[in-house]
């Protein structure tokens, strides 16, 4: 398809017949009426958001971000995951790795879509956010650079897969490595969100800009092994893709032991620091289950699969990708809801309440509805790619 | 045409307000509901939104009194285009020291309370269905005067009673424009029936003061360096000047504090000692107190010979009933050796003040107890002195002459039950309608005028007043809101809200005396009038038909009438003060100005209408000290003493033995506290973000106390399993009410607290409107031996969580 | 160009949150439990009946801190949280993107959202209302019963609260975060 002077190779038979044309398996049916169900949840979502504004979610004054931050946190961890993986091929060269290049490049631009898509109903005035963003930058915010920084990645992520579309490899490697640099320091930068609230002691400092780029490679690495996965129909005996997937695994492995050696240490001096309200959060978040299912999920389960034989099992590794991936919901939710849990108010403001102790949230119907509205985006773009382009390695390259 | 109100659709437009999750509300349209098509009167002085920012446009300022309690605080309001968009303090009233507190912030939300009484309306359902009429003003009195076919006109009634206007009881609330109701209903129509709220108030504290020094007095607490506070919370129950000199100086700011509650108040928070005393012990203290100054000397001695009269007696008595410290500690939790510390330091001090208190009466020997705080501060000699109970002066403004009638066939009043010394005009609430209700009345007590009172909340044992009330022939209310006891009123005459008004101009004696007049801000608000205008035309309509029923059974009218022509009978009518409408001749702003011309000059009438206060030499005196106080009155010109050698603290008061009361404070042994082993005693009280059931529909201060608890010990709780929130019933003898806990450190555990006025019944207060719990449905209508008046703290109540 | 500050003599405060509903009427800010610009904390006493510790149950009116150096208005993506030209830090709602960063960022949970604007809301000293027409107290300062408020420029040797913060000894909330807080509570 030709636009202008750009060159866009879509599929020959790419058509809506092609979008619904796919193999009616039981599970294909499950995910397209499960995608559906999500894209109807998030009309739905966004129309009572519309009409009630930000009453329609579960946040408050004390704690003012909620679900669709974390959402949107996992949507961009997860499109830097992507291309971090995206880039090892087509950007350092790995050849191991250029196989899922194109791919995860996709992927990238589609989670960081419903990345935005989500963010754009969390953020009160989005476009006049992109006006401001412009004509009044607050360069001292963590969120301007993260959001302006975010939107030029976008673009890079989409120019480098112009160019992995038209086989340029040269000019997808320029654009790759920009947006990759771009894209790390965007994402940095999101963890800078956290990182510089002088007030949120369990969060501040240098910790989170850092363990935000090691989770989205880790993050991308699941992601991979889920869109291989499908891609393969867990049918993985190309021997290229084997191997692709074992080294993938064994990056992992190493990735989630260094992760697990993090949180450790973070954990450490956070209960034993004895700084005020960073120890007693420490604590209160040990005693969560929200916390540990994101240990025992995105780390435990799916790094005892890996040392179980090396990464050589990529079947189990696409389940524990998946589980994975639950770990890394509540990883996001819960840095969102932990930097926000201590009262930065402790007096009573009423006589008849209980002393602040812990700040509750649970999000509210129409938060989990868009929420989930981004996950079914996420699909459906991502289906619609794979039927539109061709996301595997050009034959002979 | 005339539209039929449902329940639901009492009031044009009532909304319903989410209160949960603190959501937005808005009032847009809140005044045009269903009916505006049938009378949509001209609403531009509505705001758009609840609270409405203050523009930086010239506004008017104009003076006005507050009406959310009793205090008459002044203020400004802001007036923009015909809104009142916000209440600031007026610096010159001395009274109130350029201050408004939270409630006299949030008055504007009882002007636009969307709930309020619009129009005036009869009953049409039955009594407390809630379904009425809206109607004309002419139609509302002709309601009163003629009846309907749902209840009987008072032309009727008293026809049927011969004349006897004691037939009609009234009651009425505090304010500004109580006494033209007093002067309407009780000089002009007749009524000797009056009861109002002093009987459920301050009764003792008045009455044991004024008959032992004279006056209830003002305490000097901007002088004063030692305190002891009892039962009176000035935190939260606040009257001003009081509270602001009080708190400016507690905490080792110049003012020892000692605070006497049973429970742990906001005031006990800012005292430098609380004791934790046994409800309705406080005599005994008081008692011990005075014997440790009695038996060490350390009271004035010359002020003792020069003004105590009786005071060997006092002495004799104090000594021989042995009220030592020890006795008293185990009456009221307090230590001898506390006691023994708090007596000496108190007779030690430069200007030591036993604070007078002024609240409910809560136990049976009120009076006496403040009886013998007025002679233990007599023993300091600190009276009528600068940091003392000062008597202070009063501007004197011109007397009314109020021309009334006399009637021969009135038959006086009954109310005597049960009391030793009745008062005159007005009298006790729980006797006059216990006995109404248990027919021990002399003659039937058939109709009630009411007005600004909500005795269904107010007066203990609810259900009680609600079968009093459902036992008249005729019942009329004027008020601004559908309180609990406007449900019961046949017809409801709405009233103009205290922003809405100009009131009589009333003066403010004591330290600094002043001059203050309210000013209407804004025209009344839909179709409601000004008081004075509804006594006026209430008058007008009744004055001739009643006349006649007088004219008819008044056998003195006869005599003197006989023989008459009709010009001579209208002549003797117009002199002899049967024509009930001449008190309002004149438009209230008319009758201000023409008052204070004549005492003060022109001048003064000028510096009122602007500044809302005036007092000799204001111009001079009244100065800016800096950004936060003023000064009203030179230090030379304040009335720290005025009495001289006419000051007299009658401490033996023989003629009260004669009525069957002790002429000297004595304690009997059934004034001890007890509480039955599972039961808890009910204590009472306010609190500063509400005043009773008046403000309980006010969106803004629902923000700051949405609802009523009930404070219960925190260990007990635990034994109980009771945890914050959890719903407990709570029962006495006379009803139960269901109610939120909170658990608590700051009262016993054999007691509980709640907040009075709370559980409305009403459905047409939507915020006020089941919330919380009623404490009158519980407390039990018993009363105190001197005057009657109800007693507050002597029910004991069980509970259970639910 | 004037530096304004506040001084609050909290010991004088009995709770009575006059301030909080003078703020809220003069400002016409929204109502609801949580929308505040300025409130009074308090804490129960410690102890147990009847040996209750009265110093333990203080009130302290608070509100924002009126930073010199604000955490809100440092993280706030598009300038809306600016200093006025009398260092008051205020929101300008038309450039607010209800990111809600700067309610996270404030150390004094001073911020909350305006549902009627959709934007960020906050204490102003009453800069708009009140100073707009020339009046130099805030709502809050004005209407207290125990006065426990003084209004006035940090930079005038000669204001009332220059005058207190000289005699008088005081502090600041969380100063230890460097936020150096224009309100100064006297002890």
């Amino acid at each position: 398809m030709k636009i202008g002077p750009l060159n866009i190779p879509l599929k020959e038979d790419f058509s809506l017949k092609s979008i619904l044309g796919f193999e009616k398996t039981p599970l294909n049916m499950l995910i397209a009426v499960a995608t559906l169900a999500m894209l109807a949840m998030f009309v739905i979502g966004v129309a009572n958001y519309l009409v009630h504004g930000h009453e329609a979610y579960g946040v408050t004054r004390q704690h003012p971000w909620g679900l669709l931050i974390a959402v949107y946190i996992f949507f961009v961890v997860s499109s830097t995951g992507f291309c971090i993986v995206g880039s090892l091929g087509d950007v350092f060269g790995f050849k191991d790795f250029t196989m899922i290049s194109k791919r995860a490049i996709f992927g990238s631009i589609v989670t960081i879509l419903a990345g935005f898509a989500v963010i754009a109903f969390e953020i009160g005035h989005p476009v006049r956010m992109m006006i401001y963003n412009v004509i009044s930058p607050g360069l001292t915010s963590a969120i301007w650079w993260m959001g302006t920084l975010y939107g030029l990645y976008l673009t890079f992520m989409i120019i480098e897969f112009y160019f992995l579309l038209n086989n340029d490899m040269k000019k997808a490697k320029i654009f790759g490595l920009t947006g990759l640099l771009v894209g790390l320091a965007a994402h940095s930068n999101l963890g800078g969100v956290f990182g510089f609230l002088n007030a949120r002691t369990i969060s501040n400092g240098v910790y989170y800009p850092t363990y935000f780029i090691l989770t989205a490679f880790i993050t991308g690495i699941y992601l991979s092994f889920i869109v291989m996965g499908f891609r393969y129909k867990l049918n993985f005996s190309d021997e290229k893709v084997k191997k692709l997937l074992e080294g993938l695994a064994k990056i992992q492995g190493l990735l989630i032991s260094i992760l697990i050696f993090f949180m450790t240490w973070k954990l450490l001096t956070d209960v034993y620091g004895g700084m005020p309200t960073r120890a007693d959060v420490a604590h209160h978040m040990l005693h969560t289950g929200a916390f540990w299912t994101e240990v025992i999920c995105a780390m435990l389960i799916p790094l005892a699969v890996i040392l179980k034989d090396f990464g050589k099992s990529p079947v189990l590794m696409f389940w524990a990708s998946l589980i994975g991936m639950v770990g890394i919901f509540f990883m996001r939710y819960n840095l969102v809801h932990d930097t926000q849990v201590k009262p930065l108010q402790m007096m009573k403001i009423t006589e008849y309440q209980l002393p602040p102790e812990w700040i509750e949230y649970f999000p509210s119907a129409t938060e989990i509805m868009i929420a989930l509205g981004g996950l079914g985006l996420c699909i459906l773009l991502y289906y619609v790619g794979t039927r539109a382009f061709n996301l595997d390695e050009e034959e002979g390259h | 045409m005339q539209v039929e109100v449902s329940r639901r659709k009492f009031l044009q437009g009532s909304v319903t307000l989410s209160i949960a999750g603190a959501s937005a509300v808005s009032t847009t349209n809140l005044f045009s509901g269903e009916e505006a098509s049938e009378h949509k009167p001209s609403q531009s002085g509505i705001p758009s939104t609840i609270t409405t920012k203050t523009s930086t446009k010239k506004a008017e300022d104009v003076p006005y009194l507050c009406g959310i309690c009793v205090n008459k605080c002044a203020g400004f309001a802001r007036v923009e285009d015909g809104i009142v968009t916000k209440l600031n303090p007026n610096p010159y009233f001395p009274k109130s020291r350029n201050m408004l507190c939270a409630r006299g912030n949030a008055g504007i939300q009882t002007m636009y309370d969307p709930d309020r009484l619009k129009y005036p309306m009869v009953r049409i359902g039955e009594r407390g269905d809630g379904k009425y009429k809206r109607v004309t003003w002419e139609e509302a009195y002709d309601a009163i005067l003629n009846g309907t076919d749902k209840f009987k006109g008072i032309k009727q009634i008293l026809d049927e009673e011969k004349d006897n206007r004691a037939t009609i009881g009234y009651c009425n609330g505090e304010g500004l424009s109580k006494e033209g109701f007093e002067v309407l209903v009780g000089d002009k129509i007749g009524s000797p029936n009056y009861v109002d709220e002093i009987s459920i108030c301050l009764e003792t504290v008045l009455g044991g003061y004024v008959n032992t020094i004279g006056t209830y007095g003002e305490a000097d607490l901007n002088n004063a360096d030692y305190l002891i506070i009892a039962g009176a919370n000035r935190a939260e129950a606040i009257i001003t000047p009081d509270t602001m000199d009080l708190f400016k100086r507690s905490k080792g700011r110049g003012l020892k504090t000692i605070v006497l509650d049973p429970r742990f108040t906001n005031t006990a928070a800012k005292a430098d000692r609380w004791y934790a005393v046994n409800p309705g012990t406080d005599l005994a203290f008081v008692l011990a107190l005075t014997y440790v100054v009695l038996t060490e000397e350390l009271y004035d001695k010359d002020f003792a010979a020069k003004h105590m009269e009786g005071f060997e007696d006092y002495k004799q008595h104090i000594l021989s009933h042995n009220y030592t410290p020890e006795w008293a500690a185990k009456l009221t939790n307090i230590s001898a050796k506390e006691i023994v510390k708090t007596a000496r330091e108190f007779m030690a001090a430069r200007s030591p003040i036993y604070y007078q208190g002024r609240r409910s009466v809560f136990s049976k020997n009120d009076f006496q107890l403040r009886r013998a705080m007025a002679i233990f501060q007599g023993l300091s000699g600190n009276l009528d002195k600068k940091g003392g109970i000062i008597y202070g002066q009063k501007l004197a403004l011109p007397k009314e002459d109020i021309n009334a009638p006399l009637y021969a066939q009135v038959q006086s009043r009954f109310d005597k039950e049960g009391i030793a010394i009745p008062a005159s005009k007005t009298g006790s609430w729980i006797v006059f309608r216990n006995m109404v209700l248990e027919g021990k009345a002399p003659y039937p007590v058939r109709a009630m005028f009411m007005r600004k009172h909500n005795p269904m909340s107010g007066v203990p044992n609810t259900k009680k007043t609600e079968a009093f009330l459902r036992k008249m022939d005729l019942n009329v209310m004027i008020d601004i809101l559908p309180s609990d006891t406007t449900m019961f009123a046949d017809v409801v005459l709405p009233e103009a809200s205290y922003l809405e008004r100009t009131s009589p101009v009333a003066s403010y004696g004591g330290l600094e005396p002043a001059i203050v007049q309210r000013k209407a801000a804004v025209k009344p608000l839909f179709e409601t009038k000004v008081p004075e205008e509804i006594y006026r035309e209430l008058a007008e309509k009744l004055s001739k038909p009643l006349w006649e029923i007088t004219q008819k059974y008044d056998e003195d009218v006869q005599d003197d009438t006989k023989g008459m022509s009709t010009e001579e009978i209208e002549k003797y009518y117009k002199e002899n003060g049967f024509d009930l409408a001449e008190p309002w001749e004149k438009p209230v702003h008319e009758q201000n100005e023409e008052k204070i011309v004549k005492a003060f000059g022109k001048e003064a009438w000028e510096t009122l209408e602007e500044k809302g206060v005036f007092y000799p030499n204001m111009d001079k005196y009244h100065q800016q000290l800096n950004p936060n106080e003023f000064q009203y009155y030179p230090e030379s010109k304040k009335n720290y003493s005025v009495k001289g050698d006419s000051l007299k603290v009658v401490v033996n008061f023989k003629n009260l033995a004669k009525k069957g009361v002790d002429p000297m404070p004595t304690w009997h042994d059934d004034m001890a506290f007890s509480v039955p082993e599972g039961k808890f005693r009910l204590v009472t009280g306010r609190h500063a973000q509400f005043t009773q059931s008046g403000t309980t529909n006010n969106m803004m201060l629902r923000d700051l106390i949405p609802t009523n608890y009930i404070w219960i010990n925190n260990q007990k709780c635990e034994e109980m399993s009771i945890e914050f929130g959890d719903k407990v019933e709570v029962k006495s003898s006379i009803g139960k009410v269901t109610i939120m806990a909170y658990p608590t450190n700051k009262i016993a555990p054999n007691q509980i607290f709640m907040l009075h006025g709370f559980g409305g019944s009403s459905e047409e207060m939507e915020m006020a409107y089941g919330n919380g719990a009623n404490d009158a449905l519980l407390i039990e209508d018993k009363i105190e031996p001197v005057y009657g008046a109800a007693v507050m703290h002597e029910t004991n109540v069980e509970i259970r969580k639910v | 160009m004037a530096r304004y500050g506040m001084a609050l003599d909290y010991k004088n405060c009995i709770n009575c949150k006059a301030c909080e509903v003078a703020c809220k009427e003069e400002n016409g800010v929204e109502l609801g439990a949580e929308k505040h610009r300025i409130w009074v904390g308090g804490n129960d006493p410690k102890g147990e009946w009847p040996l209750l510790d009265i110093a333990s149950a203080a009130f302290l009116p608070s509100q924002c801190q009126q930073c010199e150096d604000a955490p809100c208005q440092e993280v706030c993506p598009t300038h809306a949280t600016y200093y006025d030209e009398n260092h008051v830090v205020r929101v300008d709602s038309e450039k607010c993107i209800l990111c809600s960063y700067c309610m996270n960022a404030c150390p004094y949970d001073a911020r909350y959202v305006d549902d009627r604007t959709m934007t960020v809301d906050k204490c102003t000293f009453c800069s708009d209302t009140r100073l707009a027409r020339g009046e130099t107290t805030t709502a809050c300062q004005n209407t207290c019963p125990t006065k426990v408020r003084t209004f006035g420029d940090l930079d005038d040797p000669n204001s009332e609260i220059s005058e207190l913060l000289r005699t008088r000894e005081h502090f600041s909330l969380k100063a230890h975060l460097g936020t150096n807080p224009k309100l100064f509570y006297l002890t």
